[in-house]
């Protein structure tokens, strides 16, 4: 051994007076590049906490984490993406796939701290110096890793649609669903704002994978229409897809993912018959037994699961067939009765029984079910149409909306006549003025407010413009007179005031106001009356036990009401009135009656 | 009945609140099923504590309602209903012809604060004109919200 070996290690204690080579911040005059990729940025109003990043990240430097101040709501989980810098390598895939585009990288890449603790954050949410960074990385324009453009549905052309009663939306072949399903990123989001939770991700991870079968009993656990929402649901799933929370190059925004035409897919393309491999059948029979008002689609998705899980159900139906408005509200042309009576199959196949033609009320009391069944569901939809409510409004060639739909599934004749107005800006109007359209009437729909007020699916808006109706809005009702001139006795004239739109309550949507003297009149072959329907409760009598406020039967949030064996759901009490929320409100009642029976609650 | 004065004022609305109670009174006992009682019960309701509210007017000498007039949305300008009572009235003819009366009831209450002579009466029936503006919004909006959805 040397003597230096001895001498070196006090040596260095002379360093201990020399200027160090390190600094605290060593490099300050030479910034990142302007797309370095430093440190991570995110605009948190934009980002949807979809966790794509999360996904992506083949370091697992990212986590997604709740946030104290955001609370999750249809489209946004209420996460945000955590980094973590012990992990991070910098590689900015979590950038460049973020759907929202919301996720970039400052140019800045120095952070000096002793505790290590630190370098994990939330951007965006803790604030950190680089926040705002106009430079750093961000995905480039035009480069995507996610295809930011849905498959193309095939579609009747509008001058062709308007002819028939076909069926206008033709159906993804497995080529094409499998690519829009290639789309999805099964980050979840859309889950929540589905009222029936549908397993979204599942079912479309199934057509991807070509396992329809398992897609079908997914679609099952919550919704036993897929044929039916596969065409018509209100798809807020697809407003809530995080695919279409970004912008396009040109500034649009993305397309979600076509879930409502995969859910369809995967109905279409698996046989009635083939169903029972697929689905569960019915548990041993349990003795209970359930009546079941209406067989409108909340009425049957209760049956369906309630004979699912060995209860005996009875269905009463007024009409002479099953599927409430979607048999005599929604026209074929956009839920062919085919596709119907499939769901519906399926549903009776469990041993559910219908017995039509029988009104309540009329036919039979509510109190007489009392004693024969253990439970009653109340599912008796919205049949009363409201009238027009101005003078004159009782003339024959005024109609209403509803009457004439059902008219249209039981094929009779409409006598619509060559010009028609619809007053409306509802389903009900769209589906009566594009029915009004195919028996080769020309069409005028009046209403009241703006077009972006008007509750009907802008997609159908969209399409009855394009199959030729002419839409009059901020037109406010005045009165129908009797026409004057050749075949006077057959028509009406219409009569409005156009309006503007008036603010007059902040926080209040705004209110149509007549501009004095902007009164138009037009006569009409028939006027046909959309403004809102409502529900028939003359069956229930008071002494019936259930509470009823303003024409709705109080219910708590299992669908009771107050006679603690009767249920009540769909448009007759909740407020979205569409069919996924009639079905989802069957399914809950439905196992809150099967908690009733097990005993686990009063 | 004397309108001229405070207490004439005040005892020609008790008589129109009474008036909406028997109205509704009168329609209960036309209605047949539950959801049209359980409507017409609560309307009444409303309309018996407008009686007990002009009622404690009238104890303690004075008005204490608020001069603000709620916003019009124009519906009982154009809605055709009547306010006679009939068997088997549907929601939207209960509402309607609620709305109908309690505008008449604000036109009668306006008219008058305009021909009132006395300055504290013109402001009592301006007042009560008021109130019944906000009890018409009331309904207006149950109109708008549960029966025109879709116009
Ligand atoms: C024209 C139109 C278009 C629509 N478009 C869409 C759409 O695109 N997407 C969407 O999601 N929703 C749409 N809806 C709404 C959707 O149809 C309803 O939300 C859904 O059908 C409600 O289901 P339900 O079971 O509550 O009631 P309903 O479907 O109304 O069924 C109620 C059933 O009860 C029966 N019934 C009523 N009273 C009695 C009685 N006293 N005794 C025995 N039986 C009785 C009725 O005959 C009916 O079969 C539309 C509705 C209409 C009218
Ligand atoms: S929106 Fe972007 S940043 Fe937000 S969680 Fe999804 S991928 Fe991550
Ligand atoms: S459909 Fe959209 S929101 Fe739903 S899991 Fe797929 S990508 Fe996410």
């Amino acid at each position: 051994m040397d003597i230096k070996d001895f001498i070196a290690p006090f040596a260095v204690w002379k360093r201990a007076f020399e200027k160090p080579f390190t600094v605290n911040k060593p490099i300050d005059e030479r910034p990142g590049a302007p797309r370095y990729r430093g440190f991570h940025i995110n605009d948190s109003a934009r980002c949807v906490g979809c966790g794509t990043c999360e996904a992506i990240c083949m370091n697992k430097a990212i986590d997604l984490v709740p946030v104290d101040a955001l609370k999750p709501d249809g489209g946004d989980s209420g996460l945000r993406p955590r980094v973590d810098y012990g992990r991070c390598c910098w590689c900015a895939l979590c950038v460049d796939i973020c759907p929202s585009g919301s996720l970039g990288m400052s140019n800045e890449y120095l952070w000096v701290d002793r505790d290590p603790e630190v370098f994990r954050y939330t951007p965006g949410v803790e604030a950190k110096p680089w926040d705002g960074a106009e430079l750093g990385y961000r995905r480039a324009d035009g480069y995507r890793l996610l295809e930011e453009e849905r498959v193309d549905m095939p579609e009747l052309d509008h001058h062709e649609a308007v002819k028939s009663f076909l069926e206008l939306v033709r159906g993804y072949s497995r080529q094409q669903a499998e690519k829009e399903a290639d789309r999805c990123v099964s980050c979840g989001v859309c889950v929540a704002s589905c009222p029936a939770h549908m397993d979204i991700p599942g079912y479309i991870r199934a057509v991807r994978e070509g396992d329809l079968e398992q897609g079908l009993r997914l679609l099952y656990e919550t919704n036993p229409f897929p044929e039916a929402c596969g065409r018509i649901c209100t798809h807020l799933c697809e407003a809530a897809c995080s695919i279409g929370s970004g912008r396009s190059a040109d500034g649009t925004p993305t397309d979600p993912v076509a879930i409502r035409w995969l859910k369809r897919y995967i109905a279409d393309q698996v046989e009635l018959a083939d169903y029972g491999k697929a689905l569960p059948r019915a548990e041993a029979p349990t003795g209970r037994k359930v009546a079941i008002i209406g067989a409108g689609p909340g009425g049957l998705a209760a049956a369906y699961y309630l004979a699912l899980l060995g209860h005996g159900v009875t269905v009463f139906e007024k009409d002479e067939a099953a599927g409430g408005m979607l048999r005599y509200g929604i026209p074929e042309y956009r839920l062919p009765y085919p596709a119907l009576d499939k769901d519906i199959a399926w549903i009776t196949s469990l041993g559910v029984r219908i017995r039509y033609g029988v009104a309540m009320g009329k036919d039979l009391t509510l109190v007489s079910l009392y004693g024969d069944y253990d439970a009653v569901f109340l599912s008796t939809g919205l049949t009363v149409a409201y009238k027009l409510d101005v003078p004159g409004d009782k003339h024959p060639r005024v109609l209403d909306g509803v009457a004439i739909l059902a008219a249209a599934t039981r094929g009779e004749p409409l006598g619509l006549g060559r010009k028609v107005a619809v007053v409306g800006g509802g389903n009900v109007a769209m589906d009566a003025a594009r029915t009004a359209l195919r028996s080769g009437a020309e069409v005028d729909i009046v209403y009241r407010r703006r077009e972006v007020d008007m509750p009907a699916d802008p997609e159908e808006i969209m399409e009855a413009k394009a199959e030729g109706a002419i839409l009059i809005p901020q037109a406010i009702p005045l009165e129908v007179k009797p026409a004057e001139g050749p075949d006077a006795a057959n028509k009406a004239t219409f009569v409005w005031n156009l309006a503007e739109m008036v603010q007059k309550e902040p926080g209040k949507r705004p209110v149509p106001e007549p501009i004095p003297g902007a009164v138009v009149e037009k006569t009409y072959d028939s006027i046909i009356a959309a403004i809102g329907q409502g529900p028939d409760l003359s069956y229930v009598a008071e002494g019936d036990g259930i509470e009823i406020r303003r024409y709705k039967p109080v219910i708590g949030p299992d669908g009771r009401t107050s006679r603690a064996t009767v249920f009540a759901g769909g448009d007759l009490t909740n407020d979205r009135k569409d069919a996924i929320s009639a079905i989802a409100d069957g399914h809950r009642a439905a196992l809150a009656m099967d908690r009733l029976f097990a005993g686990k609650e009063a | 009945m004397n309108q001229t004065d405070f207490a004439g004022a005040l005892e020609l609305a008790l008589a129109r609140e009474e008036a909406a109670v028997a109205f509704y009174e009168e329609l209960l006992g036309m209605a047949s099923f539950a959801a049209q009682k359980a409507t017409l019960k609560e309307f009444r309701l409303m309309e018996e504590g407008h009686v007990a509210m002009v009622q404690s007017m009238q104890t303690k000498g004075r008005v204490n309602l608020s001069p603000d007039a709620a916003v019009d949305l124009g519906l009982a300008r154009r809605l055709a209903a009547e306010e006679k009572p009939a068997a088997g009235m549907s929601y939207q003819q209960i509402l309607s012809a609620a709305i109908k009366k309690e505008e008449r009831s604000g036109d009668l209450y306006r008219d008058l604060a305009a021909a009132a002579v006395d300055g504290e009466i013109h402001l009592v029936f301006e007042r009560l004109a008021a109130e019944e503006s906000r009890h018409k919004h009331y309904f207006e909006e149950l109109y708008e919200n549960e029966v025109s959805r879709d116009n």
